[in-house]
């Protein structure tokens, strides 16, 4: 167990330093370093202007070099710029400051510094990820009950009006993509249009304080979708479980069906949803972008859109990091507990 | 209140003869005699008119507004490109002159400014008993710093140097040694290269805020020095920033009776997308919005929030790049002009939010604008014709604008104009984090324009040879020589005479279709004043209040 999830720690890393080499290319492409040095210098600027930006701030000295930099294996660049001004990267680009330390990369926990927000990088990420986690947490508490719950009662009695019932409305939810229920939601319950006003349609205060009426919305638009998936998903297991061999002896045996379908068929039934469930995690991380825009909730998602929008080199590649970590630990996760789960299983 | 001047600039007496025959319009009047230094109370007194009480006298003190804006990262207030940028520094940084809807000039840290008969030297007063809010006393050698500091060409993306032109040396690229003198510690002198009448509303644009002498990019919100009301309180880009009541402070403004009301202002950020923001209005997540465009004008009228609506300059402009084949050709130029008419331009892409103009970016609410000159007439067979006869009669066009807004529905409504007269024409969205990095490149492609207080200010920022801003890729001895001409004269008649001429040069070549003047306008609730659309977009958050 403890060699798999070393190994798997290994490939974590090795995914990691390949996604983050091609960012770092493609971000690091002329018309790319353009466009980000006239978002922050003044989106007016002339093309001599423009290499003078990039020139005094180290962005054109070989793509390696700056990789190595990023990464922590080589000295942050030093220029003294034809200003006359000496900066470095180890200064976020500003001026030379006495205690600037030599090496400011990921190895010495440096992150980097966002050229859209202006900030640390590690900053932005944590602050984003936390709003995304908070509206991920309750997408989660919403989605996985109800969605199991209706999996279950479907799948229980395969072919029963309760399951033709929960199946169309499963079918229904997981046909909806966000962009069409979200705005079909603010469109009924927030505007004056319709004259409900029971929500809000923007999320932007509940990026601060949450409450039902600012939250709900957006929750229940992501809920929704994932929902109807696993419900499908569960369904269909519990289904399958249900006509096993040893439903039908216990059924013999004389069982009662609530007994059946709690102690026996449940927990085979929950292997594959639950590999859907630990998948759905990086879905959200990113999927949720749509809908972070949508109802004006700034987090990780935003942060994705606005970083590769304005070509912020270094929060692209701690997103592209964040998203790796959390791809690979969802599966592994998913994979440990498919060990609890399922005793034939074993992980060397 | 503020002192009156008693100067009275003589040209300011002709144009007030003019303004009674009937050959200045009032806000044209009222906008070049302040600019001449005439007070704004004398202005209207020259026309035996009272001037207009100011809204603010009914604010109460305290309170809270909330607006809806794009919140940018700071930059040196010389290399700010949008307004919404100045509105939040406006808190702590003010300007010398500020420009109003009404078309006046007002004095805000210089108490009076006078210019001589030809308009090639100035002489600003500096307002008493100023301070910065770390104490120091507001001098004229703060203002002389500034416009020094404005004049710098070597700063990349200073904007600045462009309306200081009159006091760069061009071999440098800084203030022209002897340009500005701070001649007594009240006093500054200005001596123009040549007649300049554009230097005052100059520095009231939103790039002209004064900075204290220790001012850095990197500290300009940590250690907020400046002689406004109010000072930074976070930022946070992209998402909201707030800027607070300086308590104790004792901002000049209070005793000069300017306001100063709110105690605080939060920007919040809700991107680009106007569908958001009436979702965000609608959950009572803001006060104000930072501007209502197109069908959501109507929208919110029927939310019951009041509007506030400003006839401007603003404008858009839907124009090839010269700099690239086809457009290097006169004809097809001229042929793209003539098969769009702008009345339906206005209708289908502005909402009627606007009145037709004449492809000249020179309007009637310009002093010099000469109203006999007109566009090419609309005439789509003989835009074919041109088109045809140019050799590109086959040539499919690209026309690229932003994907929302105002920009679209007028690149579409040109584009099925085009269409109808036969000229072959694909349309390219693109989002706005895109297209601003070649907003001045792309060969054919719409930008919108800010309003500006007199005719050849745009004229001269985006049609001049050479200047950064000029997205035509226009080169035109003709046309340059003409705009230092009408720079020079400080009389409307001569002026208009030379304005003629440019606006037929700028039609005759073809350079633009500019097919509507816009009203701009916001909306807001019910309860607050002062916090009216500007003209020019201009931050004048001292006026900003909660009804008494």
């Amino acid at each position: 167990m403890g060699m798999f999830i070393l190994r798997r720690t290994g490939v974590m890393l090795l995914t990691a330093i390949c996604l983050t080499f091609i960012v770092f290319l493609m971000t690091n492409l002329y018309p790319n370093l353009e466009k980000l040095a006239k978002n922050e210098g003044n989106f007016r600027m002339s093309d001599a202007e423009v290499a003078s930006f990039l020139g005094n701030r180290g962005y054109t000295q070989g793509k390696l070099q700056n990789y190595g930099e990023w990464l922590g294996v080589l000295p942050g660049y030093v220029i003294e710029g034809i200003d006359g001004k000496t900066r470095g990267r180890c200064s976020n680009h500003g001026a030379i400051v006495e205690n600037t330390g030599k090496y400011c990369g990921v190895i010495q926990g440096n992150w980097g510094f966002s050229s859209r927000f202006k900030e640390p990088v590690s900053k932005i990420v944590a602050k984003r990820l936390a709003l995304t986690g908070k509206l991920m947490f309750w997408v989660l508490a919403v989605m996985i009950p109800s969605a199991l719950i209706i999996g279950i009662m479907a799948g229980m009695r395969e072919g029963s009006r309760l399951d033709r019932a929960l199946s169309t409305g499963a079918i229904v939810t997981t046909a909806t993509p966000e962009y069409v229920s979200g705005v079909i939601f603010i469109a009924v319950f927030t505007s004056s249009a319709v004259g409900l006003k029971w929500f809000k349609g923007s999320a932007t205060s509940a990026m601060d304080h949450a409450t039902l009426e600012n939250f709900l919305l957006p929750v229940l638009t992501i809920a929704l979708y994932g929902m109807g998936y696993i419900a499908r998903m569960t369904r269909a297991s519990m289904a399958e479980v249900m006509t096993a061999q040893y439903i039908r002896t216990a059924r013999l045996k004389g069982v009662s069906f609530a007994n059946i379908v709690l102690k026996h068929a449940l927990r085979n039934a929950l292997i594959a949803p639950f590999t859907v469930i630990m998948l759905q995690i990086p879905w959200l991380l990113n999927g949720v972008v749509i809908v972070e825009v949508l109802f004006n909730f700034k987090g990780f998602g935003w942060v994705l859109v606005q970083a590769a929008s304005n070509n912020d080199i270094d929060l692209l590649l701690a997103v592209s990091v964040v998203s790796v970590v959390v791809v690979l630990l969802t599966q592994l996760i998913s994979d440990i507990g498919y060990v609890f789960l399922n005793p034939r299983i074993r992980i060397t | 209140m503020t002192k009156n001047n008693s100067f009275m600039h003589p040209a300011a007496e002709m144009y007030a003869s003019e303004e009674k025959a009937g050959k200045l319009d009032r806000r044209e009047f009222i906008s070049r005699a302040t600019a001449l230094g005439v007070s704004t109370v004398a202005a209207y007194g020259l026309l035996g008119l009272d001037a207009p009480a100011e809204a603010g006298g009914h604010a109460k003190m305290g309170g809270t507004i909330r607006m809806q804006m794009d919140v940018k990262a700071m930059k040196d207030p010389r290399t700010h490109d949008w307004t919404q940028i100045s509105i939040f520094s406006a808190g702590w940084l003010e300007y010398l002159v500020e420009y109003n809807s009404d078309g006046s000039f007002k004095p805000m840290l210089l108490s009076s400014w006078e210019a001589n008969a030809d308009a090639t030297q100035y002489v600003l007063k500096i307002r008493e008993g100023v301070k910065w809010n770390n104490g120091d006393d507001f001098t004229a050698d703060d203002v002389a710093r500034n416009i020094i500091g404005w004049c710098d060409k070597g700063l990349e993306g200073n904007s600045m140097a462009g309306r200081m032109a009159s006091l760069v040396d061009e071999a440098t690229g800084k203030a022209r040694e002897g340009a500005v003198v701070a001649v007594d510690s009240s006093t500054v002198h200005l001596n123009l290269l040549q007649p300049d009448i554009t230097i005052v509303p100059g520095m009231a644009d939103y790039p002209a805020q004064i900075v204290h002498k220790s001012f850095t990019v990197e500290t300009m919100v940590s250690n907020p020095i400046g002689t406004g009301f109010m000072l930074p309180e976070n930022l946070e880009v992209g998402v909201k920033a707030s800027i607070v009541k300086n308590e104790g402070f004792e901002w000049w403004g209070y005793a000069a009776g300017k306001g100063g009301y709110i105690d605080r202002i939060e920007f919040i950020d809700y991107g680009s997308d106007p569908a958001t923001h009436m979702a965000g209005f609608e959950s009572e997540e803001f006060d104000l919005n930072w501007e209502t465009t197109g069908e959501f004008v109507e929208l919110y009228d029927a939310l019951g929030l009041v509007k506030s609506q400003v006839a401007s300059g603003a404008t858009i402009v839907v124009r090839p790049n010269q700099g690239h084949a086809p457009y290097d050709n006169k004809m097809v130029r001229q042929a793209l002009a003539m098969a769009v008419d702008n009345e339906i331009l206005n209708e289908l892409g502005n909402a009627g939010l606007g009145v037709a103009a004449d492809n000249c970016h020179v309007g009637p609410m310009h002093p010099e604008h000469n109203p006999d000159v007109t566009r090419a007439p609309f005439n789509p067979g003989k835009a074919k014709e041109l088109m045809d006869a140019s050799g590109h009669g086959d040539f499919e066009h690209e026309l690229r604008s932003l994907d929302t807004g105002f920009w679209k529905d007028t690149c579409d409504a040109v584009a099925a104009q085009l269409r109808d007269a036969g000229i072959k024409v694909k349309r390219t969205l693109m989002p706005g984090s895109t297209f601003w990095n070649d907003w001045t490149k792309f060969p054919y492609s719409a930008t919108n324009w800010n309003h500006r207080p007199l005719g050849t200010q745009v004229l001269g920022l985006a049609y001049k040879s050479g200047e950064a801003w000029n997205e035509f890729a226009w080169s035109n001895a003709e046309f340059d020589g003409l705009l230092a001409e009408a720079n020079s004269l400080a009389n409307a008649d001569e002026r208009r005479v030379v304005m003629g001429k440019i606006q037929a040069l700028v039609i005759e070549e073809g350079v633009t279709c500019q097919p509507y003047w816009r009203l701009v306008q916001r909306h807001h609730v019910e309860g607050l004043v002062g916090v009216d659309m500007h003209i020019a977009y201009l931050p004048q958050i001292y006026k900003w209040g909660h009804a008494v």
